[in-house]
Formats: C-alpha cells, sequence, structure tokens
C-alpha cells in the first residue's frame, strides 16, 4: 500500500513537472524578446523552448500517465 | 531626279531622327502639373448623370427579353437616392463601393458554407475509422459538436478571438468589433483578448459585417473542435464530450485565434521586434488544425488507450475501422471543403485575387501530401495502405493551411509531400512510442502537421503574397523565429490550457466511459442505439466471447 501510495506521489511529481516545462518553454522564447535584439539569440531561445515543450509533454507528463496505463493493469 | 530623291531620303532620316530621339524626350519629360482648376471642373457629385449617354436598353426591349445576357445589368439598375433629382455621380460611386463589398460577403459566406460542410467530411471519416459497435457515438459527437461549439462561440468565444479585429476593410471595415484588452510591458501593447462581441450585440456589433466574421470564424472554430473528437474516439462519455467542447470553442481556441487573427501579439511580432510581418498562420494549420490536434492529445493523454489496444509488453495492435469507403469519401468531401477554407480567408473575391494562387496550392499540397503517404507506407510495408492515404492527403492540405496565402507553386507541393511523409513517421511515433492512442490519426494530421505548416510558412514565404510575408529561404529569418514562437505558444500554452480544462472535466464528470460499456460498444451504453442495429456485430476485447452486440 505504501509503495503504491509512493508510485503515486512519483506520477503526480512527474506530471507537475511536465506541465511545468511546457509552460517554461512557451515563455522562454516570449520573454526573450525582451531580453535580446539579436535574432540568432531569439532563434536559439525559441529551439530551446519547443524542445522544453515537448519534453515535458511527451517526455514527462505522457510517461506519467503511462505507468498507470490500463494495459499495465 | 536624283537630288529629289536624296532629299527625300535626307528628310526621311530627319523624321526618324526626332521619332526615335524627340518622342521618348517628350514621353520622359515631366508634364506641366495640371491643377483641378486647369483641367475640366470637377463633376458635382450630387449634380444629376446624364443617364441616357449610357444607352440603357428600353422597357420594350427588356420586355422581349434578354437571351444573350447583354442587357441585364445596367444603369438603370443602379439604386437613386433622391429620385427627384435623379442617378447622380454619387450614387454610382456608392453602388461601387457596395458592389465590392457585397463580392466579398457572398464569397465570405459561400466559402465559409463549404466549411461548414467539412462537418460531415470529419464525421465520415471519423466514424468510418472507428469500430462499428461505436458508430452511433462517434457520429453523435462529430453531429453535435457543432451545435455546442457554435452556441460557445456564441455566447463568448466570438467577442474574446474578434473583439478587438475592427479594419477588414474587403467586409466594409467591421468597425464596431474595437475592443481589445492589452498590456503594455517594456514599452510595447500585447494583445491578449477582445472585449466586444459578446451574444453578437455587445459593443455594437449587431452589424452585417460582423455577423459574415462570425459566421467565416465560427465553422474554422468548428473545425478545431471537432478534430479531438477523432482523437478520443471509442471511450470517450459523451457527456465530458460535450463540457469539454464548450471550454475549447468558448476559451481556449478563441485566445490562441485572438493572438494570431484578432490584433493580439503574436500578429503583433514583426511591427513590436521586427520580426518579419509577426506570426503570419494564412488560414489556420497553427490556429485550427495544431489546437485542435494539440488538444486530442491532450485529452488522449488523460483518457488512456482503448481496451485491447496494447499488449502487457507494450507492443501495440492494429484496430482497424469498419468502412474504408466512407474514409475516403469522407476525405473527398474535407478536400472540397477546403477549398473553402484557404482561399475564402482572403475574406473577399475583390481585390484580392491571390485566391487563384491558394486554391491551386490547396490541391497540389492534397495531392502531394497523398504521394508522400501512399509512397511511404508502399516501401516499408509493401502495399499502399488506403486510410494512410486518405491521412496523407489531409496532412498535406493541414499543412498548406498556414502557407497557401503566402507561397508558390512549388513550395506547395514540397510542403505537401514533406506533410505526406511526416504523418506516417508521427502515427508511428505516437502509437509505438509514446504509446497514444489515437484511432483516427488526429494527433498526427492535424496536430504534427499542423506545426509543421506553421514552420513552412517561415521557410518557403516567397515575399509576393499576401502581406509581403517571406521566410528563411526567400532573405528573412526573422519570420521564422516569429512562426517558432508561434510553435512553442501552441505546445506551451494551448496544449497545457487545453490538459487542465480536460483534468478538470475528468475530475468533475469523468472523461472515460467504464470498461463494460467500452467493450460492449457505445452505441447502446452511451447513446441508447445502434449506428447499425440490423447488422450482426463481433464483440471485441480480453474476455469478451463472440457474439451479438
Amino acid at each position: 500500500m505504501g509503495g503504491r501510495k509512493n508510485f503515486n506521489y512519483l506520477e503526480t511529481e512527474m506530471k507537475f513537472i511536465g506541465l511545468l516545462l511546457a509552460v517554461c518553454g512557451w515563455l522562454l522564447p516570449v520573454a526573450s524578446l525582451t531580453w535580446t535584439s539579436s535574432l540568432a539569440a531569439r532563434f536559439i531561445f525559441a529551439l530551446i523552448g519547443i524542445a522544453l515543450c515537448l519534453t515535458g509533454i511527451l517526455g514527462f507528463l505522457n510517461r506519467a500517465y503511462a505507468k498507470e496505463a490500463i494495459w499495465k493493469k | 531626279m536624283r537630288r529629289k530623291n536624296l532629299n527625300r531620303i535626307i528628310r526621311g532620316f530627319v523624321l526618324a531622327a526626332y521619332f526615335l530621339c524627340g518622342v521618348p524626350v517628350w514621353a520622359q519629360t515631366p508634364s506641366q502639373p495640371t491643377t483641378s482648376t486647369q483641367a475640366a471642373p470637377a463633376p458635382v457629385l450630387n449634380a444629376p448623370f446624364p443617364v441616357k449617354e449610357a444607352n440603357p436598353p428600353s422597357a420594350e426591349e427588356m420586355a422581349k427579353g434578354d437571351a444573350s445576357g447583354s442587357l441585364t445589368g445596367n444603369v438603370n439598375d443602379i439604386t437613386v437616392s433622391n429620385p427627384k433629382v435623379g442617378l447622380t455621380l454619387a450614387d454610382t460611386l456608392n453602388q461601387v463601393g457596395q458592389n465590392k463589398v457585397a463580392i466579398n460577403f457572398v464569397w465570405t459566406l459561400i466559402t465559409g458554407f463549404l466549411v461548414m460542410f467539412m462537418q460531415a467530411g470529419f464525421a465520415a471519416v471519423e466514424t468510418g475509422l472507428c469500430r462499428a459497435k461505436n458508430a452511433n457515438h462517434t457520429m453523435m459527437m462529430n453531429f453535435m459538436v457543432y451545435g455546442i461549439g457554435l452556441f460557445a462561440y456564441w455566447v463568448c468565444g466570438f467577442a474574446l478571438q474578434m473583439g478587438g479585429a475592427a479594419g477588414v476593410s474587403s467586409l466594409g471595415g467591421a468597425a464596431p468589433l474595437s475592443g481589445e484588452f492589452a498590456l503594455h510591458i517594456a514599452g510595447k501593447t500585447w494583445g491578449l483578448w477582445g472585449t466586444h462581441g459578446f451574444f453578437l450585440t455587445q459593443g455594437g456589433t449587431y452589424d452585417v459585417a460582423v455577423m459574415v466574421l462570425f459566421l467565416f470564424e465560427m465553422v474554422f472554430m468548428d473545425t478545431a473542435a471537432t478534430i479531438v473528437t477523432g482523437g478520443c474516439a471509442e471511450r470517450w462519455k459523451f457527456a465530458a464530450f460535450a463540457v469539454s467542447s464548450v471550454f475549447l470553442a468558448a476559451i481556449t481556441y478563441p485566445l490562441f485565434a485572438n493572438w494570431a487573427w484578432g490584433g493580439g501579439w503574436l500578429s503583433q511580432l514583426g511591427a513590436n521586434y521586427g520580426l518579419g510581418a509577426g506570426y503570419a498562420d494564412f488560414a489556420g494549420s497553427g490556429v485550427v488544425h495544431a489546437v485542435g490536434g494539440l488538444s486530442a492529445l491532450a485529452v488522449a493523454i488523460i483518457v488512456g488507450p482503448r481496451i485491447g489496444k496494447y499488449n502487457r509488453d507494450g507492443s501495440s495492435n492494429a484496430i482497424p475501422g469498419h468502412d474504408i469507403t466512407m474514409v475516403l469519401i469522407g476525405c473527398f468531401i474535407l478536400a472540397f471543403g477546403w477549398f473553402g477554407f484557404n482561399p475564402g480567408s482572403t475574406l473577399g473575391a475583390s481585390g484580392s485575387l491571390r485566391i487563384a494562387t491558394i486554391a491551386v496550392d490547396t490541391m497540389l499540397a492534397g495531392a502531394t501530401g497523398t504521394f508522400g503517404a501512399v509512397f511511404y507506407m508502399w516501401i516499408r510495408y509493401g502495399k499502399p495502405d488506403a486510410s494512410m492515404g486518405g491521412n496523407g492527403l489531409l496532412a498535406g492540405l493541414v499543412a498548406i493551411t498556414a502557407p497557401s496565402g503566402f507561397v508558390n507553386t512549388i513550395g506547395a507541393a514540397i510542403i505537401g509531400l514533406i506533410a505526406g511523409v511526416v504523418v506516417c513517421l508521427s502515427v508511428e511515433y505516437i502509437d509505438r512510442v509514446a504509446h497514444i492512442d489515437d484511432p483516427v490519426g488526429a494527433i498526427s494530421v492535424h496536430g504534427t502537421c499542423g506545426l509543421w505548416g506553421v514552420l513552412s510558412v517561415g521557410l518557403f514565404a516567397d515575399g509576393t503574397g499576401i502581406g509581403g510575408v517571406k521566410g528563411l529561404f526567400y532573405g528573412d529569418a526573422g519570420q521564422l523565429v516569429a512562426q517558432m514562437i508561434g510553435v512553442a505558444t501552441l505546445l506551451g500554452f494551448v496544449f497545457t490550457l487545453s490538459f487542465v480544462f480536460n483534468l478538470l472535466v475528468d475530475y468533475f464528470v469523468g472523461q472515460r466511459v467504464s470498461p463494460q460499456a467500452e467493450l460492449e460498444g457505445l452505441d447502446i451504453p452511451e447513446m441508447g442505439a445502434l449506428g447499425y442495429p440490423e447488422f450482426v456485430l463481433k464483440m471485441q476485447g480480453p474476455g469478451m466471447a463472440a457474439g451479438t452486440a
């Protein structure tokens, strides 16, 4: 029972981190508009932002849900 | 005699030299500016116009019938404001202006009707790709999303999206849409949402141009809403679908659409930060398709895969749809409707003759998208898969939606071809690596290829299209950065907002049907009637014996 609780706690954490990464991935390139006027820097920030979003959604959020997927039970 | 001939020849040379040198000089010499007082007196706008000089057909001629069509439509048909004065120049000019806007009204309305008919295409594609035991349920989700989405969009979605979008010159201005809530950060204006147009009456929006805009934008929103039903088909609770669709139509879609189309901050990235022409999404690869596809991804993650889709070792099972003919007919309906989607996004035909290029780009990208998907499947699996062929067509069309107003035909063909291959790769990744169950491929077709369409604007826009948008391959890297910020916004904001909303729906309503209902098929448990009551359906799933449903 305790193991199950830890397992759920980990999943909830993963979900939260996933959403946080996705939001940060959006805010980073948007905020960079005010930090720098360099096109190359803005391009890199946008690229990092997209990578963060995808990592958050597919790497954390989806994996957290996959841990408790119906086909694993 | 010889002298006479010589004189003639010399005169000829002189004359020729005069014309060769003198005339061009005369042509290039700036003419003396003529003032209105020197020229003919300016026509008095309200003075009677000499109608007889236009030679209108007589009443007797008209009474004989106009078989050739050369008499109908003449000066007599111009509306006269004051019958006592008769036709004036002012009447004529007003008629010209109204005719221009009328052409644009008719164009926008008819293309909007075409987009509305795409709902039938989506219904056919999604239902055909699902199992027969869920036909009623899938069809009803596609049917009801139209009314649910329309209602929510009328209440507040349209106002949030277009409430500050005044200045639509092709439709006469739509002046009442003049309220945009904006923040002022670091000396720049960041438009966030519109504030005029709730219930299509608030803020003086009981206006004909606003009505045209509402109809056209509503059917676009409904396209986004109906995409979600495909990604979550065969296990989504009908009540949850209804509430989720309200959220999408009222809040999620309108917010992003405002930022891109309603004068919001994304569209101002060019003016505020020098990034090309700002985020450019001509007909909605991002606004419509990526929003729908990413919302489908959010709900599909929450709902989870169908029973029987994955084995305990993680390998996936193909669950074929029940009617491939319905799927491909639906794809054709969608391709037809896309001629409303993309060319209609000019919001006018008069003064927007780019519609011809947009229409050709649309059909080309659809064709090359089909090629890309069919050839990929043929090479990889040995057969030209029909359902992926259909998805390839849709992928090409989705991808060309954003760039259709900005690219030439070569660019359109390449964009479509890449989309056709990308959709196959994405379907494989979503299905086998991410273990996300998407019965119709909505996440890949609309989400992945929608994002590709947004990025392709930043690469292939050639600078000759609407707004002079120019991509990286034509010398403007800033446009690509603007498009990438749009992609990050779709992934980071739209997905997250949609996910959180649907998490709330899951908590209060419950997103997924019971395992028993899912195995039985959702037609009876959810809808109370079978889609095919006279057919014998085979039960599928672990622990279920074959029998009738």
